[in-house]
């Protein structure tokens, strides 16, 4: 099974750069050993090939509006990122990246994201105590995501196949 | 930072999604006179960066890191500019192998960023038509539509980030170009992994000039009206005349294709380029001083780099430049034809990148020179995605930065973007009230110059596009906003 993480954010905004921290920490985790792990700054439509070629993606992001820490775990529904509208195209919503991918490569791995409250996004590259406290949840939330998977070869375990 | 998608709202009335396909956020304010007629257009640049200020008291050796930090679209052209600018203040010249070495990152940025522009900013316009439904005018709209068309967009993209990473670590805000020269030599596995993806690149980038070309005669009405204006253009070429993108001289050539200037030395830019400031726009014009302000109106950019050079001197980006002077004639005077050059410049630097790779000495070790403060002042240029730049730095004796001068591409286009702005207002804007349609073509004529407001503004936070429709007395008779 090909895993797929991309952590993302803005890592000069405090908390918005949770996704880079917990990708870098998950770059030593031992359990994710074989994953392809990426920090980036935005979703772009460059993204969606290496989306079409996993069979699992972890997008994990900053989320404004729940408590500061808070780990969050949600799958991208394939039918509804199918006809999500976006007019960006600097950048994407995790909808609009499976819908990329989708249309240009007719697959895209199964996507999940792992959103992490925030409590400051002012300048500056630590985290605030609440969230740097989540970063191990964060992680061993992506990784339950990977062990959750059904074991490889299963019909289950291939990727969401484009319309 | 995760936030809801929200599809298009297309409505006739104020409200419309926020979508501005430039880089960075703007307001354009359309005034018109007792007979209703489009008098002025202004396209006001409402974000603010400050960087000449912020560097002042930082030590020399910062300073590129610093003003890569300027943009995250075209962090390696500051990361270019301010390190020449150094190697000046250090009187150091960097190893050959170091120059090449800089000049492929320079033109991996040049086809990433031009790429960003084409395939997924412009090209949902060029499909789809400037009066088509904004819900599908958009990269999601071209890959349902013509996926090919947007596979190779993400293709020639990938395939100019992933040269800087492989050289500099990252794709945004890599460190490796520094005063001297760059950071580390180039190891033969990567040159060996770009050069395996150039000729898919270059295929990739062939068929959009085929596919552009086919689409260009749908767009006649857009090419006389977006920004087609005499004019002057300027861009930096080599001592054979033809385009440069790392050093050279600054040439100027008028709409009559007669030269204006060559051979410049671009530390001398201040005796010919003037600056200057309206009340309206956090963006500094430049114009040719000779013809003073508001007249010495030139143009940089793909478009200005393709009218300046005798050639590009790569033989398939030469045929191109061979056809788009047989189809637009030397010096084509719309600017609606900074896509179709932004495609030969892009195939320019995918050819040439191979060609520095295959040098018998880019593998050398030796790339970096080093040298303490040997001057009080340096002066960098190259030529970004959007056209020429120039960083300009006065240090004291210990290095620290006194005084910094920065001339962005975009401040060179800045009056031009005005003239575009105006002519399509008064080819479009016919009523007191907005419409999409409008709206559309007046951005679309900016986004032809592919403006980086980040760039040249030197914001904290987003304001969207305002589109302002304003009365003789004053009044605000319709407003758009994005």
């Amino acid at each position: 099974m090909t895993v797929l993480v991309i952590g993302y954010g803005n890592p000069l905004r405090s908390d918005d750069g949770i996704g880079w921290h917990v990708a870098g920490r998950l770059a030593t985790d031992p359990r994710l050993e074989g994953a392809t792990i990426l920090q980036r700054h935005q979703l772009t439509p460059e993204l969606a090939l290496d989306v079409s070629h996993a069979d699992l993606v972890v997008l994990v992001d900053a989320r404004s509006g729940p408590p500061p820490g808070t780990v969050a775990t949600e799958h991208v529904d394939p039918a509804a990122a199918q006809t999500s509208g976006t007019t960006w195209s600097h950048h994407l919503g995790p909808a609009s990246l499976v819908a990329l991918a989708r249309e240009l490569y007719g697959r895209s791995g199964d996507v999940h994201v792992v959103s992490i409250g925030v409590g400051s996004l002012e300048l500056g590259e630590t985290l605030s105590p609440a969230v740097a406290a989540a970063v191990e949840p964060a992680a061993d939330a992506v990784v339950g995501l990977i062990e959750a998977r059904p074991t490889p070869g299963s019909p289950s375990a291939a990727g969401v196949a484009g319309a | 930072m995760t936030t809801e998608e929200r599809p298009v709202t297309s409505t006739s009335t104020i409200v419309i999604d926020p979508i501005t396909r430039i880089e960075g956020h703007s307001k354009i304010t359309i005034h018109l006179d007792q007979d209703g007629e489009v008098s002025d257009a202004q396209f006001h640049v409402t974000q603010f960066r400050g960087f000449e200020r912020i560097v002042q008291g930082r030590p020399i050796h910062e300073m590129p890191s610093i003003m890569a930090r300027i943009c995250g679209i075209c962090p390696v052209s500051h990361l270019i500019a301010s390190s020449k600018a150094c190697d000046q203040i250090l009187e150091v010249e960097p190893p050959p192998t170091g120059i090449d070495l800089r000049r492929v990152m320079n033109l991996a940025q040049i086809v990433q960023s031009n790429a960003l522009s084409f395939f997924h900013l412009s090209s949902p316009d060029l499909l789809f038509g400037f009066d088509a439904d904004p819900a599908k005018r958009n990269i999601i709209g071209v890959a349902q539509a013509n996926p090919a068309l947007a596979r190779d967009g993400v293709g020639v993209r990938r395939f100019g980030q992933q040269i800087i990473e492989w050289l500099g670590g990252k794709r945004i805000h890599p460190a490796w170009i520094v005063p001297g020269g760059v950071d580390a030599p180039l190891s033969a596995d990567t040159r060996d992994r770009i050069l395996s993806t150039i000729p898919e690149a270059i295929a990739a980038i062939e068929r959009a000039l085929t596919w552009y070309k086919t689409t260009l005669v749908r767009y006649e009405e857009e090419a006389l009206t977006f920004g087609s204006f005499r004019s002057a253009f300027m861009g930096l070429v080599d001592r054979h005349g033809n385009v440069d993108h790392y050093d050279g001289w600054l040439r100027v050539m008028d709409a009559d294709g007669r030269l204006l200037a060559d051979r410049i030395d671009p530390t001398t830019y201040q005796d010919y380029l003037g600056e200057t400031v309206e009340p309206w726009s956090y963006l500094k014009s430049t114009y040719w001083k000779t013809l003073g302000y508001p007249d010495g109106v030139y143009r940089v950019g793909p478009l200005a780099r393709v009218i300046v050079a005798g050639q590009m001197g790569t033989p398939r980006a030469d045929m191109e430049l061979d056809e788009f002077r047989r189809r637009l004639g030397r010096v084509p005077s719309s600017s609606f034809h900074y896509h179709y050059a932004r495609l030969i410049d892009t195939l320019y630097a995918a050819e040439r990148i191979e060609e520095l790779l295959r040098g018998p000495d880019i593998l050398s070790p030796r790339v970096r020179s080093f040298a303490g403060i040997n001057s009080n002042e340096g002066i960098g240029v190259s030529e970004a995605p959007r056209g020429t730049l120039l960083h300009h730095y006065k240090v004291d004796d210990d290095g620290i930065v006194q005084w910094a001068n920065l001339v962005i591409a975009t401040g060179h286009n800045n009056l031009a973007m005005n003239q575009g702005v105006k002519q399509v207002a008064k080819a479009y804007v016919k009523s007191a009230r907005l419409e999409e349609p409008m709206l559309n073509r007046v951005e679309a004529v900016i986004r032809c110059f592919d403006p980086c407001l980040s760039c040249s503004t030197h914001a904290l936070g987003e304001m969207p596009l305002q589109l302002q429709l304003i009365g003789p007395d004053g009044a605000l008779l319709d407003e758009l906003m994005r």
